[in-house]
């Protein structure tokens, strides 16, 4: 079998590249943070769905009063979005630099003080497991960690706001997710995903809709790949309940996936916006999707 | 064993072996980018369903089936065979007796088709038995003996009855 033994020492003495002891590193430490995404944080309010009518200190809201005050000039509310609170790290290869939003402008200080304490907390939790990561790859012989954290308006009406907040990771390769918060500013609601509809078969419906969108791109763009009929575990077969999602200034539902959710890598975040024509069966009302 | 218990096996595993599945995702797209690539997702995908790892004996065989496929679905994506034009040549003109000596043989196995080229590194380069290459590879046992009879008659190897080691 010389041939063989041959052919398999040439195999053998395939050359081990020196950053591939930070690529396990990393994916080992992405999976551990796609695990744990941190569950979207429900206010007390959650539950008081903009349905037929809403009771606000002394005010009493009905969904048709609500759009036409968004829609009179000079009564859109200025909220103000700044960096609340900053961390920053530096020390020779590794790098922190968490920036987390503050709310200002409501006058739900409870709705206000909430969300941005939540912001607080993350970001304090973030360079928490920066630190620990950090001190565990200085035991195993050190490597390079870097994390950034930020965020954006990404969508902002008269009624609406949609903040987007994103934390990208840097080890070998960079690994970004992102999270979403919208408010409704006019009725100070913190809106979720379920709270825009009836009851849970909007799953079933974006799922559908979804998985056609998926196959239609795949078949049409060979660069283009999604986690789908594959008959694997991580296939992509429902979105949750709490699925990432914002709304768009044009009013469209947008639903957003973190890198490696349902996509390789390179793919990046996965966003698509959904046809309002197809969930309007089960919208409990028109106020934010249109 | 707690899922815990199990997520921390199958961490060790991928640390410690992280060479040698290097090696087999390169041996696939003969390109250190790609193969870092592959090793990526190869690890984010284990990980991620630990769930569906029933027997912790199992571990090596259900890890080397998310790296195959892994890597058959980049060749798929990329839609690329690594080949030179004038090693095919080579390989397809009539063998002379002392030709067969300096045959290249760790380069005829890029020749072959990739589901050839799988149960020969998996055989006797990673030391697999057959029954596993069966389970890595989700093909039925003799079907894996075909083609592996098929694909070393292909790099024109011959052996004896005690060195085919079925």
């Amino acid at each position: 079998m010389n041939g063989l033994s041959k052919a398999k020492k040439r195999y053998e003495e395939i050359e081990i590249p020196p950053e591939l002891s930070d690529v396990i590193t990393h994916s080992i430490a992405q999976s551990k943070q796609l695990a744990k995404k941190p569950f979207n944080w429900k206010p007390f309010t959650l539950g008081i769905v903009a349905s037929a009518s809403l009771f606000i200190g002394g005010l009493n809201v009905s969904p048709a009063f609500a759009q036409s005050m968004a829609g009179v000039p000079g009564l859109g509310k200025v909220i103000d979005i700044f960096t609340i609170h900053e961390i920053t790290f530096e020390e020779n290869n590794y790098q922190a630099d968490l920036k987390a939003p503050g709310i200002e402008g409501l006058s739900d200080k409870t709705l206000q003080n909430g969300l941005n304490e939540k912001y607080i907390e993350e970001s304090k939790e973030l360079f928490a497991e920066f630190q620990k990561e950090m001190a565990t790859m200085k035991e195993s012989g050190g490597g390079h960690l870097g994390i950034t954290s930020g965020y954006d308006v990404v969508s902002e009406t008269n009624q609406l706001l949609s903040i987007r907040r994103y934390v990208v990771e840097t080890q070998a390769s960079a690994y970004e997710t992102v999270q979403y918060d919208t408010i409704d500013k006019v009725n100070e609601l913190f809106i979720t995903l379920p709270s825009l509809f009836k009851d849970d078969k909007y799953i079933e419906v974006i799922n559908t809709y979804l998985m056609a969108v998926m196959e239609r791109k795949m078949a049409e763009d060979a660069n283009i790949s999604y986690f789908i009929n594959e008959g694997n575990d991580w296939d992509f077969k429902s979105i949750s309940a709490n699925q990432d999602f914002y709304i768009t200034n044009e009013n469209q539902l947008v639903i957003s996936f973190d890198e490696y959710e349902i996509a390789p890598g390179y793919m990046g975040v996965v966003t698509f916006e959904i046809p309002t024509e197809i969930l309007k069966p089960y919208l409990v009302d028109n106020m934010y999707i249109k | 064993m707690t899922k815990k218990e199990k997520y921390k096996l199958v961490e060790k595993f991928i640390i410690a072996n992280q060479q040698a599945h290097y090696r087999l995702a390169f041996s696939y797209v003969k390109n250190k980018e790609n193969a870092l690539d592959i090793i990526q997702d190869s690890v984010m995908k284990a990980l991620r369903s630990i769930d569906k790892l029933d027997e912790i004996d199992y571990l090596k065989t259900w890890f080397y089936r998310i790296l195959v496929n892994t890597a058959l679905d980049f060749i798929k994506r990329h839609n690329k065979m690594t080949v030179m034009d004038d090693q095919i040549l080579e390989f397809h003109l009539p063998a002379k007796t002392d030709a067969i000596q300096e045959f290249d043989l760790y380069r005829a196995i890029d020749h072959l088709t990739i589901p050839q080229k799988s149960v020969i590194i998996l055989r006797y380069f990673e030391d697999l038995k057959i029954e596993e290459i069966a389970t890595v590879l989700n093909e039925n046992v003799n079907t894996i003996k075909t083609r592996l009879y098929a694909a070393l008659k292909k790099l024109r190897i011959e052996l004896k009855e005690e060195e085919f080691n079925l």
